[in-house]
């Protein structure tokens, strides 16, 4: 008995690969903008950029769970899937909602 | 931006993570009382800086549980309707809760995970034997197996008590977008006592949620601009080149002298806290 019920072995190696080269590709981008920040340039917008990946790379992931479960005709954890992209839709709505709220 | 502050953010979050990897915490919860301690950054920032260096640490050691066949993406997303939702009530009381309140949990939370330090985990008494007469984990297929590199074939293990694992989660969630960190503390007994899974796949799956919990309430922070670029760029890489490299050369040093060395750590880290909770400001700097 060695196939697994949970394993999803295609999915896995699918988002391995999105999370190892997703974080080489934030982490130079991070490091490119502080470089040349450093060097008397304006980098800090390339740095938020490289931030803003790492907070996107995640969600992503559970955007790939979706298509694929949606494609094995798995509705529950379809269901699943999209309840939690949009709680983090939700995040950011009350981010935005808060900082509108904020003075000054 | 001032190089000699970029460079000891970025050192401190190679230490921290890479610390943390070794003993399976992630670093949120060194990091963040470091920056307010030392750093001088307010206790909003901090947490923003953390949740970012999570979702790093989380990303970028990731893949080998995931290619060992370690993570259970089921039980994973299944948990994370949790974490999330517990990361956005999270956000909304950051927002209300007073600033002495928060450096009082935080030494909650770090003296918590003092003492889990000093008693080890055991392997849940997992066994094969059958759940409850509504059993959620069957329900959903989440039971598995996990290779297992010393008995050199697949183990299987069967999931447990899902809605008390729930409910635990959405805790874990709350703390840790309030303090930006991993929220292990809840997250351990969560998987262990709730869930029983086996201490491999319980730390491969709890990493790989805690980039989705962290990226909620990051969405959030985001947004409300509590990022600052020139903290949590530095904080970000040294998180990553910790977590990468950090845990290895860790390997060699003695497991027990390094779970002590940490425990003094957070203990240090908790006094400080409640001083901080206290108004009481010392040793370095007067924000």
């Amino acid at each position: 008995m060695t196939a697994g019920l949970a394993r999803h072995p295609e999915l896995e190696r699918l988002i391995a690969k999105l999370l190892d080269r997703g974080t080489w590709i934030a982490s130079g981008i991070i490091a490119l903008g502080l470089a040349l920040e450093l060097a008397g340039w304006p980098g800090m917008r390339i740095v938020i950029g490289g931030i803003a990946i790492f907070i996107l790379l995640p969600v992503l992931r559970v955007m790939i769970m979706l298509i694929m479960f949606i494609r094995e005709r798995d509705t529950r954890f379809s269901v699943v899937a999209a309840l939690v992209l949009m709680i983090i839709a939700l995040g950011a709505a009350l981010g935005v909602h808060m900082a509108g709220n904020m003075p000054g | 931006m001032n190089v000699e502050f970029s460079a000891w953010l970025f050192a401190v979050s190679l230490g921290a993570s890479a610390l943390g990897g070794a003993l399976g915490m992630a670093s949120g919860i060194f990091i963040v009382p470091v920056l307010i301690t030392f750093g001088g950054v307010d206790i909003h920032g901090a947490v923003a800086a953390g949740i970012v260096s999570v979702i790093a640490c989380s990303c970028g050691s990731a893949a080998p549980f995931l290619r060992a066949s370690l993570t259970n993406i089921r039980v994973a997303i299944v948990l994370e309707m949790a974490t999330t939702l517990g990361a956005l009530t999270g956000v909304f009381l950051a927002g209300v809760v007073p600033v002495p309140f928060l450096f009082f949990l935080f030494a909650i939370v770090l003296l918590l995970s003092a003492w889990q330090m000093m008693a080890p985990r055991r392997e849940p008494a997992n066994a094969l034997q059958n759940g409850g007469a509504t059993d959620w984990a069957t329900a959903l297929r989440l039971h598995s197996s996990y290779p297992d590199g010393i008995l050199g074939r697949d183990v299987a293990y069967r999931v447990h008590r899902i809605p008390l694992g729930l409910a635990l989660m959405y805790g874990a969630g709350l703390i840790s977008a309030l303090l930006g960190i991993g929220s292990g503390v809840l997250k351990i007994p969560a998987m262990d006592t709730a869930l029983r899974l086996p201490i491999k796949v319980s730390s491969a799956t709890s990493n790989f949620m805690i980039g989705v919990t962290a990226a909620a309430s990051g969405v959030a922070y985001f947004a409300l601009g509590e990022i600052d670029p020139s903290v949590a760029g530095p904080v970000a890489l040294g998180s990553v080149v910790g977590a990468l490299f950090g845990a290895r050369f860790l390997m060699a040093m003695s497991g027990e002298k390094l779970r002590l060395g940490f425990v003094v750590v957070l203990v240090a880290l908790a006094g400080q806290m409640l001083l901080s909770a206290f108004g009481i400001h010392w040793g370095g700097h007067a924000a």
